[in-house]
């Protein structure tokens, strides 16, 4: 039961104590105008360069747009704790800490999974798209499944950065990599070879593929395979960043390597 | 004469002071330009599936100026906003120097900014994808980009004088790059977006030193949209020192300069 | 002519309000306050936090306009004659704001050199100079984000001394500062007044203004309350003397009945650690001590001191009275 109410309680109050863009004149700027320019830059790019059509990129784009959240909430929720120096009280409380901190990934998931809804909508809206009624729950379904994988790699860089301390720099590259090395604007196939093989290990890749595969008429049986895979991905970062943490905690307790400043 | 020298030699001091505060470290350096650069990576990549090197050579002139807007242009707009928060506005406002004086300098230092964007952008484009600009007039290209840098900082300038009674305005400065990528015609013409955003454009003065940048390279005459972004970016000058002027008055009858 | 002169200078702020209908308030700031700072003097204005005393400030030296009221800066009006003013003061803050942190200690200076107007000639040796002045010569070469507190603190007087002022403000300069670096700080402010400075200094530590001034004014919600040389304001508490009992949990009953000993004025209690020092204002002449501790019976006393007011009396006393 503390372990439910950690997780789910715990974990909002601790995203919107340390998410500092729970402001209007922050959060609309950079979550909603921002995406849908960037999903407006690159559909206009295809037009101007005859490349693919707009439903391409808006999926692409929305989806990858969902790694500012996923990325940015979920490093300040774990890395923020060291700038306010709050991750030693943290970490003397007996709460068990797989709870304490999925909990924390919970509110990021739903935020990440708006951010995408959102840029879709708008390209149904300002672009020439039509996605087709029966698609949309599968479509929403595989947004949010994007979202919690990618979360995952916001996990271990939230963990990364206790240690190295810059998240937004850290922030930004890794969201520079998704876009240019998973398919965002270039479908996989036309990517050099090492670059896909790359995106094939990065979250996001097989959920923009997966969608817009039903975008354009499959079912959820046929893409199950991706779907699995983006699963898989995100868990393995997942499990990456809790035992990143657990081994910082672990560390700290012999070198106090994270009260350090 | 000895007075001329005396303010040549304080702005050049500034100059290379403010430069320093800009650009502290090669790591910053770096960062800096790996956003845009990367976004340029992404729009390469589309063009190049058609294999069309005029697409090419227009998206990699795109790509060096867009360089420029977000690292000089992002920075211009909160310039002020940051000096608030250092606590050195009130400091300079406070100093015999004309504030116009003490401006300059800046707006010199965030010019030397962008041109370092665009030479590593043109270089990066070189090794990554062995795209070599095809560049007719060398004096008119350099022009030209002098030009865009310029205007872009007294721009920046504008933005920044505009913005800084806001708290939140750092997030101003992140919300203006991506629709400064779409309007100024970078790796979009202007011509395909819709009607109604054309003045929009036409109005910010990096639209024509991009179109002036592209006639240079591709042997036209850059003349006539240099002339109109000299006289936008002016334009933004005279109506950012008016503001400016208005800010300092406000500040001191309302006690607004001081972020405490 | 004064160095200074402040004739009945107001401010008042409009602050607005609610977000749809909005209510305008006006608050006053500073209501009338009349000063005059002669050449050489090292003038002290104390006041508790939102007094005015930052407010006054910003006005002498042009950042803010007076809503009402006149000052001069050796005889140059502060709202008129801008440049004139700003050439001839200097201006430190308190706090850890207002540097270049990416710049180092000595780009600082060089930058602020410039927009003061200070000859290129000159720069280097007057750099060295204030370096030394405030004992920063030797970390000159490093970026200010290092620096400690007390470092920066004396790095910005250097700054406000680049161009050799007459007249230098110093807003609350030892906010923040260790007591070590305090001293240091008080002992550079002693050698500008050495120098020939004059200096206007606010504060709320007292003995810092007991130590540095010439002659204090004691401000209060925006008013004067009180003007005169440390000593002066000293021999304005009302009772010559002080007493200090020292004791070990004093019920609230005693207390009130120690009051009522013949000569007390009045009693204050402060708690320090386990102890509870009774602080009696008593009348100048009167003998209190046996009937105070006759009134203590039970009660566990420690040491008992009486001791002439401080200017920390003399302030509670002032800033408290309503």
């Amino acid at each position: 039961m503390t372990s439910l109410r950690i997780f789910f309680i715990g974990g909002l109050m601790s995203y919107r104590a340390m998410f500092g863009w729970l402001n209007p004149w922050i959060l609309v700027p950079s979550l909603v105008v921002s995406p849908i320019c960037q999903i407006l830059l690159f559909a206009f790019i295809g037009r101007s360069a005859g490349v693919g059509d707009d439903e391409f990129y808006v999926i692409g784009n929305a989806l990858n747009y969902a790694a500012i959240p996923c990325l940015f909430a979920m490093g300040a929720t774990i890395g923020g704790e060291r700038e306010g120096h709050t991750l030693g009280v943290v970490l003397t409380t007996p709460a068990r800490r797989i709870p304490l901190f999925l909990g924390r990934a919970l509110p990021v998931i739903v935020n990440g999974w708006g951010v995408a809804m959102v840029g879709v909508l708008a390209g149904v809206l300002l672009l020439d798209v039509h996605v087709p009624g029966p698609a949309w729950p599968t479509i929403l379904l595989v947004v949010m499944v994007a979202s919690a994988s990618c979360t995952g790699l916001g996990l271990a860089m939230g963990a990364v950065a206790l240690r190295v301390r810059e998240t937004a720099v850290l922030g930004n590259v890794v969201f520079c990599v998704l876009l240019v090395f998973c398919g965002v604007n270039i479908a996989v196939a036309d990517l050099p070879g090492w670059m896909g093989a790359v995106g094939g290990w990065l979250p996001m890749t097989h959920a923009i593929e997966a969608a817009r595969l039903l975008a354009d008429g499959s079912t959820l049986g046929d893409v199950g395979g991706l779907v699995l895979r983006e699963l898989g991905v995100g868990a393995l970062y997942t499990v990456a960043g809790l035992s990143l943490l657990r081994w910082f905690e672990d560390e700290s307790r012999r070198k106090a390597t994270l009260d350090r400043n | 004469m000895e007075r001329i020298g005396a303010v040549l030699h304080q702005q050049l001091v500034c100059y290379r002071l403010q430069l320093r505060v800009l650009s502290t470290s090669l790591f910053d350096g770096l960062l800096a330009v790996f956003f845009p650069l990367m976004f340029a990576t992404a729009a390469l990549l589309v063009y190049r599936i058609k294999g069309d090197p005029e697409a090419m050579q227009y998206a990699g002139l795109g790509a060096a100026i867009m360089g420029m807007w977000t690292c000089q242009g992002v920075i211009a707009s909160s310039l002020l906003t940051r000096e608030r928060w250092a606590g050195t506005l009130e400091l300079l406002v406070a100093a015999p120097t004309p504030l116009s004086r003490v401006l300059v300098p800046i707006t010199m230092a965030l010019s030397t900014i962008g041109l370092y964007c665009v030479v590593a952008t043109i270089l990066w484009e070189r090794w990554v994808f062995g795209l070599r600009l095809e560049i007719a007039s060398w004096p008119l290209f350099v022009l030209s980009v002098l030009m865009a840098a310029l205007t872009l900082a007294l721009f920046g300038f504008f933005l920044s004088v505009t913005a800084v009674r806001y708290r939140t305005s750092w997030s101003l400065g992140a919300a203006l790059e991506y629709p400064g990528w779409l309007l100024c015609g970078f790796l979009v013409p202007v011509e395909l977006l819709p009607d109604w955003i054309h003045p929009l454009s036409w109005s910010i003065p990096t639209t024509w030193a991009m179109a002036a940048v592209r006639e240079s390279a591709n042997g036209g005459s850059p003349w006539a949209d240099l002339a109109r972004c000299a006289a936008i970016g002016l334009a933004y000058a005279v109506l950012a020192s008016y503001l400016g002027r208005r800010l300092v008055d406000s500040a001191r009858r309302n006690a607004t300069l001081a972020l405490t | 002519m004064s160095a200074v002169q402040a004739v009945d200078l107001k401010r008042t702020f409009r602050t607005r309000t609610g977000l749809l209908r909005r209510t305008a308030k006006d608050v006053e700031a500073v209501r009338g306050v009349s000063f005059r700072i002669e050449p050489g003097e090292l003038f002290g204005l104390l006041g508790p936090n939102g007094a005015g005393k930052t407010t006054t400030i910003k006005m002498l030296i042009t950042l803010l306009l007076p809503t009402g009221g006149s000052a001069s800066v050796l005889g140059h009006d502060v709202v008129d004659d801008v440049r004139e003013v700003r050439r001839r003061i200097g201006y430190v803050f308190g706090g850890d704001r207002g540097l270049y942190e990416r710049l180092s200690a000595y780009d600082n200076l060089r930058y602020f050199s410039e927009l003061y107007g200070v000859a290129p000639r000159e720069q280097k040796a007057r750099i060295g100079e204030l370096l030394e002045l405030v004992g920063l010569t030797g970390r000159e070469r490093e970026r200010v984000e290092g620096y400690s507190r007390g470092m920066r603190q004396r790095l910005h007087i250097a700054r406000g001394l680049l161009h050799d002022p007459a007249v230098l403000f110093l807003d609350e300069p030892s906010i923040g500062i260790d007591p070590v670096g305090a001293r240091e700080l008080r002992a550079t402010i002693g050698l500008l007044k050495e120098q020939g400075k004059t200096v206007l200094l606010t504060t709320h530590y007292m003995f810092e203004a007991d130590e540095l001034c010439d002659r204090i004014a004691v401000i209060r919600s925006g008013e004067i309350v009180a003007e005169g040389t440390p000593t002066e304001l000293k021999q304005r508490v009302p009772g010559g003397r002080v007493l200090e009992v020292e004791t070990y949990g004093v019920p609230e009953a005693t207390v009130a009945s120690v009051g009522e000993v013949g000569g007390v004025r009045s009693v204050a209690m402060e708690e320090r650690g386990q102890q509870q020092v009774l602080i009696l204002q008593c009348e100048p002449d009167a003998e209190v001590t046996q009937g105070v501790l006759a009134r203590l019976g039970g009660v566990r006393v420690g040491r008992v001191v009486s001791r002439e007011p401080t200017l920390e009396d003399a302030y509670v006393e002032l800033v408290t009275r309503a």
